[in-house]
């Protein structure tokens, strides 16, 4: 019998930003956790006792039973009781000052979703692919005329956020501003990429940062909305900016927030697994290799990476009634941090868990998540990490890093904020 | 009597596509299944959905 409850000082640089630019360590502590503590309680100081779930069939189960296990009534992230006090303070008694679709529990969730469900589904993403290949030729173009790049920075949080940003309707000029919203959004306490004149070491000003970010997503928005109600058009805005719940209009928190996880989320965590997986290339040319050879292996290619790579890295639940866990007994009201980062590599489910596989079969990662919340963007993901691959591998010639990787400092979404490469290009 | 031509069903909640000519292997649905003939117990093996939330797409 494994043990019920975790040295605190084994799991804290879990929830410690800092702790993930040396990746390899956190995923040592979810290996660790899995062989001794697959299903036990943690209390770091500072924060209320939380359930930590490892396993891929206890993730997928806490994930797939969405109204035993809520997602929006506790903060989606760790956060200290100071922390998640002064969200409910900014938020009119929210635990998030953020309330997307990973924030909400059925039926809101459901309504939510449905908005934009449709246009989301593999069939209406399938008519897509020319366009994004036409821009992903044009990224690779103007790779091939320099011999080094950094490929996260360059290529890889460009690509999917032109994708993403040309589907909402948002002017190529503005492209750039939305990358810089999202990155303090997400990566908010990497020193590198959050918000100019944040205090890192001061959880009390990184609340307020959020509460700034929002007001300026909320800026820049509001006269997007106004547009597209006045002069809808065919584009995500248009479908958001007259988005019904219940058939009545979104209220303003839903709504900003809707634009948020569209023009965040499919994007930021999109990139940091094409980063991860050319890093991954760029050290292993048996592997590159083995994808010119044979081209057919791209679409396990894909799926692999995002198994590896996992950038949102886990997710709170609370629960909403009392329930029995591989055998520990969940109380009403527990909190369960459910990391997809360890499930992904649960030894149980996935042979050789770490090593990179483009023809794993099955490889029923939980990269998107899994129930009700899986990713909505997971078919356009797919689409822009295909065609990628399927348009640049063929014309690398030689590959190999020209310096360190760097990994973001985040403990919720992850991914590299830097890998810089040397090739030759055809 | 010719057997009519195997349908396609979609999960409404994540896309995925359950081809009643190809069966689900990993959830235990052999090839040719008839997604009527599918014990409800069985789930979408993408996200988790029950049988319900599947409907038509081909056929």
């Amino acid at each position: 019998m494994s043990d019920l409850t975790i040295p605190p000082e084994l799991f804290a640089p879990v929830w410690n930003p800092a702790s993930y630019k040396h990746r390899e360590a956190v995923e040592d502590i979810f290996t660790t956790l899995r062989r001794d503590y697959p299903l036990a309680k943690v209390e770091v100081p500072g924060y209320d006792p939380h359930w930590v779930v490892t396993k891929y069939k206890d993730v997928r189960e806490v994930s797939r039973l969405d109204e035993i296990f809520h997602s929006g009534d506790v903060s989606k992230t760790p956060v200290s009781k100071m922390a998640e006090q002064m969200l409910k303070d900014y938020s009119g008694g929210q635990p998030h000052i953020f309330r997307t679709l990973v924030h909400m529990d059925k039926p809101d969730h459901t309504e939510y979703r449905n908005v934009l469900k449709d246009i989301f589904m593999p069939q209406s993403i399938a008519t897509l692919e020319s366009s994004v290949r036409e821009t992903v030729r044009g990224y690779i173009d103007r790779m091939a005329q320099k011999t080094e790049c950094d490929f996260a920075d360059e290529f890889a949080m460009l690509y999917p956020l032109e994708v993403i940003c040309n589907l909402i309707g948002l002017p190529k000029e503005h492209h750039a501003i939305m990358l810089r919203l999202t990155q303090w959004f997400l990566s908010y306490a990497d020193p590198d990429l959050c918000r100019p004149g944040s205090k890192l070491d001061d959880p009390e000003h990184q609340v307020r940062t959020w509460q700034i970010v929002y007001d300026e997503i909320k800026a820049y928005y509001d006269p997007v909305i106004a547009d597209r109600q006045a002069h809808p058009r065919q584009d995500v805005a248009s479908l958001i900016a007259n988005g019904k719940i219940n058939g009545k209009p979104m209220d303003e928190r839903g709504m900003i927030s809707y634009f948020v996880i569209a023009s965040t989320a499919g994007h930021d965590t999109t990139a940091a697994t094409m980063g991860n997986t050319m890093w991954i290339l760029a050290r292993n040319p048996e592997l590159l290799a083995r994808m010119k050879a044979d081209p057919k292996l791209i679409p396990g290619f894909v799926e692999e990476s995002i198994r590896i790579s996992t950038p949102p890295m886990a997710f709170i639940r609370s629960a909403t009634q009392d329930y029995e866990l591989s055998g520990r007994q969940i109380r009403k009201g527990d909190r369960l941090y459910v990391s997809y980062l360890s499930a992904n590599k649960d030894e149980e489910v996935f042979d050789d868990p770490f090593a990179f596989k483009p023809d794993r079969t099955p490889n029923r990662h939980i990269g998107f998540s899994y129930g009700s919340h899986i990713c909505l963007g997971q078919h356009l993901a797919r689409l822009e990490m295909r065609v990628l691959w399927e348009e640049l591998i063929p014309r690398l010639e030689s590959l190999e890093m020209a310096g360190e990787g760097k990994w973001q400092e985040s403990e919720f979404v992850c991914g590299p904020k830097s890998v810089p490469i040397r090739y030759t290009m055809k | 009597m010719i057997a009519p031509a195997y349908r396609k069903w979609q999960c409404t909640t994540c896309g995925e596509i359950y081809d009643e000519a190809l069966g689900d292997a990993e959830g235990g649905i052999a090839p040719g299944t008839r997604f009527e003939d599918i014990p409800d117990g069985w789930m979408c093996p993408n996200c988790g959905a029950t049988k319900d939330a599947y409907v038509l797409y081909e056929g």
